[in-house]
């Protein structure tokens, strides 16, 4: 009876803590997504006035299936997150260990390691761009005119950059684990090697399916590094969703396709955060067995 | 997006409650207005005013990249303010604008003025911008290596390869081969080289045709190793450009002419006092050729004060405003009496029969209402032929079949010269 009671006592002060939340978002969320659908379903190009903004149904997304350079974006997209969130986690598992362990200095070590995060994307990107510009290294090699290798430069400043981020969430995972556990599995005889795969990644998997998903779903939204590294090109070859997106939207003015690009975009990172949720509950359940 | 026009329909609400007061007219004006540009332009604004009792004239700052002015532009006026009364236009802009109802047709006489330059201000047959000063793309080109300028392409070729070669110039030839209007301007001067053309007599595309296709072949076989064009202007715009031929690391340059006097500065060029200026040269069948740029002064459909932004429109193209501008500002007159006079050659920094012989060999870029989408489509085809990832062939065609594609969406079809 009396569990009973401080349950619904419980469960009542957690929608209060909830509300805020869901007031807010439910405020300002569904508006513009709602005029960014409206717009998609119209022909709206500010630059051509007089043709006026008739509904068009669907002819927006009909002409994206059917537009090679937004199917190169979408395959763009995908393929930059595939190639990086696998490295970012790798070298960010690495970094939070090696924090987990230093003694001294910790606050130092954290706070050096967290650097790249807080610089600001475009200025990383510049600086990123001047270190691959082959006028002004020793490369001799111009990445920028090689539709493949143009990739790299945006690729290492995403991995540069993002690495620290995973690595201070995993540390906080391997701070969670259980230090008796080490010390049994040692007692047994167990491997560093063996440890980190049967205790570390297992019992920080919720962990790495976090920072995985935010990588995933940072990389589906790829804008600015190749806005200012590339601006896309060469030609198209480096041009992410987004990008074209903004082409389409604020160089051409095309709201209406634009818009059905932008959505685009936002089904495409849904999906992905609806594939992470569900293996984060996976993850959990795995935790807890 | 939204919030941008919002931002400028309260940016206008606010200063026409400033301005608007009991006394005086008020007119603003939005161009170019960095530097000694800027303090000219401040100079000519105040002397008209001096002379209209009871007006004050402000001017409103845009960015200067054209992209980005144009983009303020087209919010501004979609949302129909009424401020800035004068714009400020690029040359490949009039059309869209006339189009599209957001400048107003203008009574004013152009014979003076360079015909390819008054032809791109007119949409439908109907004057709607005057010329204000011309650009024309020059092909720079270094008296301590060569006699002459290159009579034909295929000299240009020999002069910039022998100059790598035996005179130890680190590239023959550089410009601006950014995927942006940059690279257009330049294909477009080899286009006109080549003897081919974007559009024909008739409005159709015919930027596939074989002239064209020469055209590009010799743009991309010019670049690399084998080549005398440098890989890296694939990712330059004017001013790297500049910055390598300033610097003596190439025999030739295309570029505008701002680049003129920073060349001569001995303080900072490499190559001062050994400079000199042409047009592209021609191939067989094909003609000289400078692209044509430039500045134009338009009214805002929606001004309040029509006639009074037709008489500072008028004031800013007359020739002695223009005289002024070419003395500060080294910007070339858009009026061809200027330049049989003796004022001009006086003002300008620059030889002034080369100048002419540039300005003679002026090549337009198409008037089209979507020309900067079309630009765009262009743009992405032609960077993708000169990085390899498309032959010259398949990207003309795939241009042109797109360049369709949105005449038709547009309902322009044929309506383009």
């Amino acid at each position: 009876m009396i569990a009973h009671d401080r349950r619904t006592a419980d469960s009542r002060l957690a929608r209060l803590f909830v509300a805020p939340v869901i007031l807010i978002v439910g405020a300002t969320a569904p508006v513009p997504i709602a005029s960014t659908v409206w717009a998609a379903l119209h022909q709206r190009d500010l630059r051509l006035p007089w043709l006026g903004q008739p509904f068009v149904g669907l002819a927006n997304f009909v002409e994206a299936a059917g537009d090679r350079r937004f199917l190169d974006a979408v395959l763009h997209t995908v393929m930059f997150a595939a190639m990086t969130v696998p490295i970012e986690l790798a070298l960010g598992l690495a970094v939070a260990l090696v924090m987990h362990r230093v003694q001294r200095g910790r606050a130092i070590v954290r706070a050096a390691a967290l650097l790249p995060w807080a610089i600001p994307t475009v200025v990383a990107a510049l600086v990123w761009r001047l270190v691959f510009d082959n006028t002004t290294t020793m490369f001799g090699f111009d990445w920028f005119s090689n539709s493949r290798a143009a990739w790299i430069p945006i690729a290492a400043a995403d991995v540069w950059k993002t690495t620290p981020f995973v690595a201070v969430l995993l540390l906080a995972g391997l701070q969670t684990i259980d230090q008796e556990i080490y010390e049994s599995a040692r007692l047994d005889g167990a491997s560093a090697t063996r440890q980190l795969f049967t205790i570390t990644v297992p019992l920080l998997a919720p962990a790495i399916v976090v920072a995985a998903a935010f990588r995933t779903l940072d990389a589906l939204r790829l804008f600015d590094l190749p806005y200012v590294m590339t601006g896309g090109g060469p030609g198209t070859a480096t041009e992410p969703l987004s990008l074209y997106a903004f082409v389409a939207l604020m160089e051409r003015l095309r709201f209406g396709y634009g818009s059905a690009l932008s959505i685009s975009v936002f089904a495409l990172t849904f999906l992905v955060a609806l594939a992470f949720v569900r293996s984060l509950g996976h993850a959990s359940r795995v935790e807890a067995s | 997006m939204r919030w941008r026009i919002a931002l400028a329909c309260l940016m206008c609400t606010v200063l026409a409650a400033c301005s608007g007061g009991a006394h005086g007219r008020h007119l603003s004006f939005s161009g170019s207005a960095l530097g000694q540009e800027g303090a000219l332009i401040r100079t000519q604004l105040a002397r008209f005013a001096a002379q209209h009792p009871g007006v004050d004239i402000s001017v409103r700052i845009t960015p200067d990249a054209a992209n980005q002015r144009h983009q303020l532009y087209v919010q501004w006026l979609n949302a129909h303010v009424p401020e800035p009364d004068v714009l400020q236009l690029d040359i490949v802009w009039t059309a869209e604008f006339a189009a599209a109802g957001w400048i107003r047709p203008l009574a004013i006489d152009t014979t003076d003025f360079f015909p390819a330059a008054a032809q791109a201000n007119r949409w439908r047959g109907v004057l709607y911008a005057v010329p204000w000063f011309v650009d024309a793309g020059l092909l720079y080109w270094r008296t301590d290596l060569f006699a002459d300028a290159p009579a034909s392409i295929d000299a240009l070729r020999a002069d910039a390869t022998r100059a790598q070669r035996e005179r130890g110039v680190a590239n023959g030839l550089v410009w601006s081969g950014a995927r942006y209007e940059g690279v257009v301007t330049v294909f477009i001067e080899y286009l006109a080289a080549f003897g081919g053309r974007i559009f024909d007599d008739d409005g159709a595309i015919v930027v596939d045709s074989p002239q064209a296709v020469r055209a590009l072949t010799f743009m991309r076989d010019s670049l690399g190793e084998q080549g005398f064009v440098p890989v890296s202007a694939l990712s330059w715009q004017e001013e790297q450009v500049r910055f390598a031929f300033q610097n003596g690391q190439s025999a030739f340059m295309r570029n505008w002419p701002y680049a003129w006097a920073l060349l001569q500065d001995p303080q900072r060029s490499r190559v001062a006092n050994h400079i000199a200026i042409a047009p592209m040269p021609p191939a067989a069948g094909g003609r000289p050729s400078a692209a044509l740029g430039g500045a134009q002064l338009a009214i805002n459909r929606y001004t309040r004060e029509p006639e009074l932004a037709a008489s500072l429109v008028e004031f800013l193209t007359a020739p002695v405003q223009m005289l002024e501008r070419a003395r500060i500002a080294s910007q070339l007159p858009a009026r061809r009496s200027l330049y049989d006079g003796p004022d001009l050659g006086r003002a300008l920094p620059m030889p002034i029969a080369d100048v002419r012989r540039a300005l003679d060999a002026t090549v337009a870029r198409p008037v089209t209402p979507v020309y900067s989408e079309m630009s765009e489509i262009l743009q992405v085809h032609l960077h993708r032929a000169l990085t390899s990832q498309e032959e010259p062939s398949t990207a003309l065609h795939g241009a042109a079949r797109e360049i369709r594609a949105l005449l038709d969406r547009s309902g322009l079809r044929g309506a383009a010269s």
